[in-house]
């Protein structure tokens, strides 16, 4: 079914609730409705339709519509087509019904715009504060247009704690994080355990906000912004940086030039390849296996050298400008590529075969983290995890962009759900990787590398990108804007879905499972932490907990 | 314990030999694309600031002393190395050097300094031909960047008008 | 009991343990290092480390100070005293003063130390690890007693020399029980020395090492040197019961032989370890269970006559 196809099913159902559509081609669509009438028509559209929740958006409209603006959307993964219902909400106390009785998925996306924007979700289950320090005062939105970038609000109070909730009969609390030798980024998870069975989590996350959404709409502009987003990850950046620049050339209607998409294709699946090898070492450290890890990461470092030869860094490639990319990829540097590639499968042939055979291995991994497709429908998960519970959902094909509508690839599933069958899609997607890489080398024409940008770009405009990050569809919004820089721009990393089904997955398991359970989803923190924040910066001092000491003194 | 898939995996890892390499003792050069510090020669550049209205990390300070004299400072505290200010610069006064080892105790060893005498046609910001509209000059005139307390400061009649003046933030390294 | 003997005996049993276990560790890390393709660090890191720690702030931060102090001087010190209770190369010093039920204790004395230091410092993720180390204790002591009961029922006797001499094959025909044994305890050893798969109790990626968690500078020098004479005491223990033969050479060949051994076995441990990832608690219990079983069928077999 086409975008208008979709449309018109709409307007069957609910008439005169949709007030305004625009349909920029075949596969987007942008639909306003009347804001009592979201509720349902997100029911028909996830329940009915069978659409895949992606995220919500707010955004503070006041200065150009007089209210705010709030968005869900969906992705009709078949239609290859990315949805977008909107409704203007009045300035003055702003309120919607909550979805997230209806898709739970929501929950934390709903959470997130009545912390920042100030939007109050009605019914919501679980309405506590989310991505907001514990100080911060209660009236004070940080990406409303009025709230500046750069200071603190008044009422900052740097004593207040976070409530917890307590934990069920007969548990015992066991704090895992912020700090601990596996997480390589602080996130909290309160484990209620009960002998060594985990009955329940409570999760306290987003403490390494860095304000990258609101530097993008005060501070920085459209060019600047890439190089910002490609440090929302330290391993995915690249992503991020297709992703936006995507996003914005889908909204300004700026096509780039074909090699340019071959080669951000290319740089793409470079880093697929690198973040899946370092996820294979990974999980194999948390279970104790530091052999494996080892070589999985000597496997991995002539990737990361022709990165560096081609970019000139080794993960952070500051590849895109909005119409094209930065580096040409010379005759030289593809035969060395084309060569790393071959040496790469070849080595990574007798490792998959090793740790297939690896009963040990499998002993820790078969059974654990399980995420089944119901799940996997209501809580929105994506990437590996989707498709180890054999979902068969992959934004490459899709959602195709850059190039990859002119490669070929399979979309690799497994039946499993558990942690094992994670690792054996990861395992054997680099060898899709592997294929589109040698494709696109192949394919690749001689021509420019970026597309001029003769006038302004229009202003407010909307534009969606979803990219196959190496953990999932990473979701970009823009609105673009005034002065050089977006009005809006919202940034959906894969792990802030995946996350959020973190404790069904570990319920009921035991202690032991928790760290691997964790790592099978790939968490990337720094992906899903990077909303409003200020810079504590000045007169904080740091006090080291006896742990971080005694790591330290570790031999 | 030892049953023949571990025994063939202990074998790959024989098989690899020692791959660490004896850092810093050797030296290991980076390639020729890497991008590290960047470098700037007061000989060519002509002051017309489009490295510092490029910079995203807004490391890159000007401040006009007087009509003849402008001073260009590179700050090198918050640089991300994305090379955007040797792409955008018209006479390709800035390169991106090999050199990665800049680990300091005093922040000031990373700054560069540049006075330039400037030609007495300045007010239009001559010579800087963007590639495209997204990387034009934010600034026309005088600029008057905070270089004493390293402070990028907006305060122009161009395109972004509407802003008012953007305090920067103050970060001191050089302390006790 | 002469004296003099018993003191010199113990000065050099000592002595070799103390010098030689540090050594066992960095070769240990050293092949750990050649396994995964790495440089590693030098032979000499273990005692480096050690000399490092004790230079350190002595910090207390636990719930009782002095059952700290108090654990951390009695892991090294047990695993000292079975030192001298082992033959290596030349009859075991306290042979007169102590026999092997006296060795079975103080072995489990000594892993009673590092629950102690586990308990005193009273944090969650202590607790949780000292929670694992007494299932693997409860199910491994029996192992070591069932073979050393095997060793005394072929012997006939519980001195430590001739317990300690190859007992378990001391049979009129042909040694099942030993070999059964021998099986037995070569599939637990790696528990024996807290090394992966079974290094349970201090894994460093679920439980930031578990019952060592709140130890720093010397207390933790004392600890890590506990595990470190450990690890040679248990192979010395495991050549003596096993594999004797040229033990009864005339000194220096026998002692040179039996170190030999000794290195032979850490070799074995540090392969393995490199090569397999960590069971959970669970999965270890189960498996010590069937071990426990196959024991005890060999203790049976030995109170037969085979």
């Amino acid at each position: 079914m086409t975008a208008r196809e979709r449309l018109g099913q709409l307007r069957t159902k609910f008439g005169s609730a949709i007030r305004r559509a625009d349909v920029p081609g075949d596969h987007r669509l942008f639909v306003y409705v009347e804001s009592c009438a979201l509720k349902a028509v997100c029911r028909y559209l996830f329940l009915d339709l069978d659409a895949r929740y992606v995220v919500s958006i707010g955004a503070d409209d006041r200065p150009y519509s007089g209210g705010f603006l709030l968005a869900h959307d969906f992705a009709f993964d078949a239609d290859h087509l990315l949805c977008s219902v909107l409704t203007h909400l009045p300035a003055e106390n702003p309120k919607a019904d909550s979805i997230s009785g209806v898709v739970p998925a929501a929950n934390w996306a709903e959470r997130e715009i009545r912390d920042l924007v100030g939007i109050e979700p009605v019914g919501h289950p679980y309405p506590k504060r989310l991505v907001l320090p514990d100080g911060w005062p209660e009236n004070a939105h940080p990406l409303r247009k009025d709230a500046p970038w750069n200071e603190l609000p008044a009422g900052f109070d740097p004593e207040r704690e976070f409530q917890f909730d307590d934990p069920p009969e007969g548990c015992i609390v066991v704090p895992f994080g912020p700090f601990h030798p596996t997480l390589d980024e602080p996130a909290h998870f309160r484990l209620f355990i009960e002998g060594e069975r985990v009955r329940g989590c409570e999760y306290r996350g987003f403490m390494v906000h860095r304000g990258i959404e609101k530097l993008a709409e005060s501070v920085l502009t459209y060019n600047d912004i890439p190089m910002m987003a490609e440090r929302i990850c330290g391993i995915c950046g690249c992503v991020h940086n297709v992703a936006y620049a995507q996003a914005v050339e889908s909204a300004a209607g700026v096509t780039i030039p074909p090699r340019a998409e071959y080669i951000r294709t290319i740089m793409l699946e470079v880093e697929r390849l690198h973040s899946h090898l370092l996820w294979v070492g990974l999980a194999c450290h948390i279970v104790g296996f530091d052999t494996l890890f080892m070589q999985s990461w000597r496997i991995r470092e002539p990737l990361m050298w022709a990165a560096e030869k081609i970019s000139g860094n080794r993960k952070t490639y500051a590849l895109c400008l909005i119409g094209g990319v930065r580096w040409e990829i010379t005759p030289e540097l593809a035969l060395e590529l084309r060569q790393v590639l071959d040496r790469l499968e070849t080595e990574w042939r007798a490792v998959a075969a090793a740790v297939s055979r690896d009963k040990n291995l499998q002993k820790r991994t078969r059974g654990v983290g399980v995420a089944g497709p119901a799940l996997v429908k209501s809580a929105g998960l994506i990437g590996p995890v989707a498709r180890a519970a054999g979902v068969e959902i992959d934004c490459r094909r899709d959602h195709p962009y850059a190039a990859y509508d002119r490669v070929e690839f399979n979309v690799i599933t497994a039946d499993g759900c558990d942690v094992w069958s994670r690792v054996v899609v990861r395992m054997n997607e680099v060898f899709e990787s592997v294929r589109i890489l040698r494709q696109c080398l192949e394919k690749m024409e001689p021509g420019p590398l970026q597309s001029p940008v003769a006038a302004e770009l229009p202003v407010g405009r909307l534009g969606l990108s979803s990219v196959e990050a190496p953990r999932g569809e990473s979701h970009h919004f823009v609105i673009t804007g005034e002065n050089n820089r977006p009005r809006r721009w919202r940034v959906r990393a894969p792990t802030y879905q995946n996350l959020q089904a973190v404790p069904a997955m570990i319920k009921d398991q035991q202690i032991a499972d928790m760290t691997i359970s964790l790592g099978s989803i790939d968490p990337c923190f720094s992906c899903t932490d990077r909303i409003e924040t200020i810079d504590l910066k000045s007169g904080e001092t740091r006090i080291w907990t006896q742990e971080e000491l005694i790591r330290n003194l570790r031999p | 314990m030892l049953s023949l898939s571990k025994l063939k995996e202990a074998w790959l890892c024989l098989k690899a030999g020692r791959v660490t390499l004896p850092y810093p003792a050797r030296g290991r050069p980076a390639p020729a694309r890497f991008r590290g510090r960047p470098v700037f020669d007061a000989a060519k550049c002509i002051g017309c600031a489009g490295c510092a209205n490029n910079c995203p990390a807004r490391e890159i300070l000007v401040c006009d002393l007087c009509q003849e004299i402008r001073v260009l400072q590179y700050l090198g505290r918050r640089c991300t190395y994305c090379g955007r200010c040797a792409d955008v610069c018209p006479e390709k006064a800035i390169t991106l050097s090999l050199d990665f080892e800049t680990a300091t105790e005093r922040i000031g060893d990373l700054r560069q300094r540049l006075d330039l005498f400037m030609s007495t046609c300045q007010r239009c910001g001559r010579c800087f031909k963007e590639t495209s509209w997204l990387d034009q000059l934010k600034l026309k005139g005088y600029r008057f960047d905070d270089v004493q307390n390293e402070r990028w400061v907006l305060r122009s009649r161009a395109c972004l008008e509407s802003e008012p003046a953007v305090d920067d933030l103050k970060i001191d390294l050089d302390g006790p | 009991m002469n004296l003099p003997r018993i003191l010199l005996g113990g000065l050099a049993n000592l002595g070799l343990v103390m010098i030689f276990a540090p050594a066992c560790e960095g070769l240990l890390r050293k092949v750990t290092a050649l396994i995964q393709s790495r440089q590693g660090p030098p032979l000499r890191q273990a005692y480096f480390d050690l000399l490092k720690l004790l230079g350190k702030e002595d910090l207390e931060s636990g719930q009782t100070p002095w059952v700290q102090r108090f654990a951390a001087c009695l892991s090294p010190a047990t695993a000292l005293t079975v030192a001298c209770l082992v033959p290596m190369g030349f009859p075991a010093p306290l042979n007169g003063v102590g026999d092997a039920i006296l060795l079975i204790y103080l072995l489990t004395l000594s892993g009673i130390g590092t629950l102690l230091g586990g308990l005193a410092a009273g944090s969650t993720y202590s607790l949780v690890g000292i929670s694992r180390e007494m299932m693997t204790m409860i199910a491994l002591e029996p192992l070591f007693t069932v073979t050393i009961l095997a060793g005394a029922v072929h012997t006939g006797s519980l001195r430590v020399n001739q317990v300690l001499d190859g007992s378990v094959y001391a049979t009129a025909g042909f040694p099942w029980s030993g070999l059964v044994l021998f099986g037995v305890i070569l599939a637990s050893f790696q528990a024996f020395v807290q090394r992966a798969p079974f290094d349970i109790a201090e894994a460093e990626t679920e439980l930031m090492d578990g019952p060592l968690l709140e130890y720093s500078g010397p207390k933790l020098a004392l600890f890590r040197y506990a595990q470190m004479i450990r690890l040679v005491v248990y192979s010395a223990l495991f050549v003596s019961l096993f594999v004797p033969w040229g033990s009864g050479l005339a000194f220096p060949i026998g002692w040179l032989l039996f170190w030999a051994k000794v290195l032979g076995v850490v070799l074995l441990v540090t392969v393995v370890a490199a090569t397999h990832a960590r069971y959970r608690i669970d999965q270890a219990i189960r498996f010590f269970a069937g071990l426990l079983a196959a024991a005890l069928g060999a203790l049976l077999l030995a109170s037969y006559g085979h």
